[in-house]
């Protein structure tokens, strides 16, 4: 025989265990939906205006040319924002069906990082761990010193930018490989920002954050790049 | 780009440079696990290249050249290291030890058709350093890469072959000191799979190994500036080089055949 209060303290019980799954059913969804939020590869600003003209440094595998082309694209006002929308813009074109430089499709760029020039030095911050990753040194740029020789010549000031373009290894890993495949996509993009934002004087590639050797086997991306106007065959012959 | 400074100094004090006129270095790229680009459903580059490879070297040898290769076979090792991979790095220091006439990095694509020739698109220096920052060795030697890009273009202009040339950045042909030329060897019609053909390579092979006949005669080292005594004033827009070793200098008289 089972006792009344028993029964009570048993559906208590049931009921109890019926709220706690709903809850936990329901946090479950909330923070995948927060996991979501959080890898959107969308982070750009929202555009100020709702297009704008811009000068695109177009590759073309066939003649391994280079041809300028004008866009109407949204563009946000954050300037390392802006020269990341640019490349992505570029590579999206690559991307699709009848592309004279066909490249796969997605995200090719993580970041875009515009650094005043001239670059006089590093030094790590010994307090300030690196955003992502806590366990290194935040690297920081030091501004040179004054010297007290008045006839020391003056520091050069050319008031432009480095740009430091982190590709996605996703990209990287999937791009064609060849010498002139790869150098057209690395003048491609050099050609673009300098069309676009002409401040940028240099341009350096990471992938995934890091230094790698080659694009895909062949360009160097260990090197320092001069931004220049790229939009003309860069080699010359009968092909 | 890395802007080198060179002390001032007259003409006088240059010395001049060291090269093994009768050697040529033949890097066919890629190898053992790194099979380079896929042309075709079937073909890999390192094949490619290894074939034009040892086509050009059985060439290069009955015209009298010594020919040093980074790889003759499939695999890719340092020289007594079987088994731990050749990098790049590796395969610029056996052309610079060689002290070639000429360095050539063969590769293989499926875009294009013919042959792509590329040199060091680095700012030229007149003279060689004693001690040059890896990453842009090449600088000196930029105007005779140049001159050698144009023979092996014109030999394989006149042998009918289609070409392009023109200045890139590969690693690691600015590693190098020595008339260095990257040759990129395309199909030869719409069909991928003619790259692979052996009729073509041979004619592309015979091409280049006829443009190098007479290269020895009309090629000049650049002039070797004096150890200075002091630090050389280099102007470095980046930081250190990744790779800070620098060329290793043999004396002239260490190295066999060597020709002022």
């Amino acid at each position: 025989m089972i006792h009344r209060h028993q029964r009570i303290v048993f559906w208590c019980l049931v009921g109890c265990i019926v709220a706690m799954a709903t809850l936990l059913v329901v946090e479950r969804q909330r923070g995948r939906d927060r996991i979501l939020a959080l890898g959107d590869q969308t982070p750009l600003e929202a555009p100020t205006a709702t297009t704008e003209p811009v000068t695109m440094d177009f590759a073309n595998d066939a003649d391994g040319s280079i041809h300028a082309g004008e866009r109407e694209i949204a563009l946000p006002t954050d300037e390392n924002a802006r020269a990341r929308a640019l490349i992505d813009h570029l590579i999206a074109q690559y991307a699709q069906a009848g592309s004279a430089h066909p490249l796969p499709p997605g995200s090719a760029v993580g970041e875009v990082f515009l650094l005043p020039l001239p670059v006089v030095g590093y030094a790590t911050d010994p307090k300030t761990p690196a955003a992502l990753h806590p366990d290194r040194r935040a690297t920081v740029l030091v501004a040179p010193k004054a010297s007290d020789d008045p006839n020391a010549p003056a520091q050069p000031v050319s008031g432009g930018e480095l740009a430091v373009v982190d590709l996605r290894s996703s990209f990287v890993d999937q791009h064609p490989s060849g010498v002139e495949v790869e150098t057209l996509t690395l003048l491609s993009i050099i050609g673009t920002l300098h069309a676009n934002l002409p401040q940028i004087e240099q341009v350096r590639f990471l992938v995934d954050g890091a230094e790698r050797e080659t694009l895909a086997g062949h360009a160097d991306l260990t090197r320092t790049y001069t931004s220049r106007d790229t939009a003309t065959p860069f080699h010359t012959g009968d092909n | 780009m890395v802007v080198t400074k060179l002390p001032d100094i007259s003409a006088a004090q240059l010395t001049p440079g060291v090269m093994n006129r009768m050697t040529v270095v033949l890097d066919a790229s890629h190898g053992g696990t790194d099979p380079g680009a896929r042309i075709g459903e079937s073909i890999l580059e390192k094949d490619v290249t290894l074939s034009l490879a040892l086509k050009l070297q059985s060439l290069l040898a009955a015209r009298g050249f010594t020919v040093a290769m980074t790889r003759t076979t499939d695999a890719a090792d340092k020289p007594g290291a079987a088994g731990t991979p050749l990098t790049l790095d590796d395969r610029a220091s056996i052309a610079n030890r060689a002290r070639a006439s000429a360095c050539l990095q063969l590769h293989a694509a499926s875009s294009g058709n013919g042959v792509h020739l590329y040199s060091s698109d680095l700012d030229g220096m007149p003279a060689e350093a004693a001690v040059m920052p890896w990453s842009t060795a090449q600088a000196a030697w930029v105007t005779e890469s140049a001159h050698l890009e144009r023979q092996l273009s014109d030999a394989l202009r006149r042998s009918g072959v289609p070409r392009v040339a023109g200045r890139a950045a590969v690693r690691p042909v600015d590693s190098l000191t020595c008339p260095a030329v990257v040759v990129e060897l395309a199909p030869e019609s719409e069909d991928l799979n003619s790259v692979n053909d052996s009729a073509y390579q041979q004619r592309v092979a015979e091409a280049i190994a006829g443009a190098l006949e007479l290269w020895p005669t009309q090629t000049q080292p650049p002039p070797r500036l004096p150890p200075a005594s002091q630090k050389p004033k280099t102007a470095l827009t980046q930081p250190a080089p990744r790779v800070p070793a620098p060329i290793v200098r043999v004396p002239a008289a260490q190295v066999p055949g060597a020709q002022p």
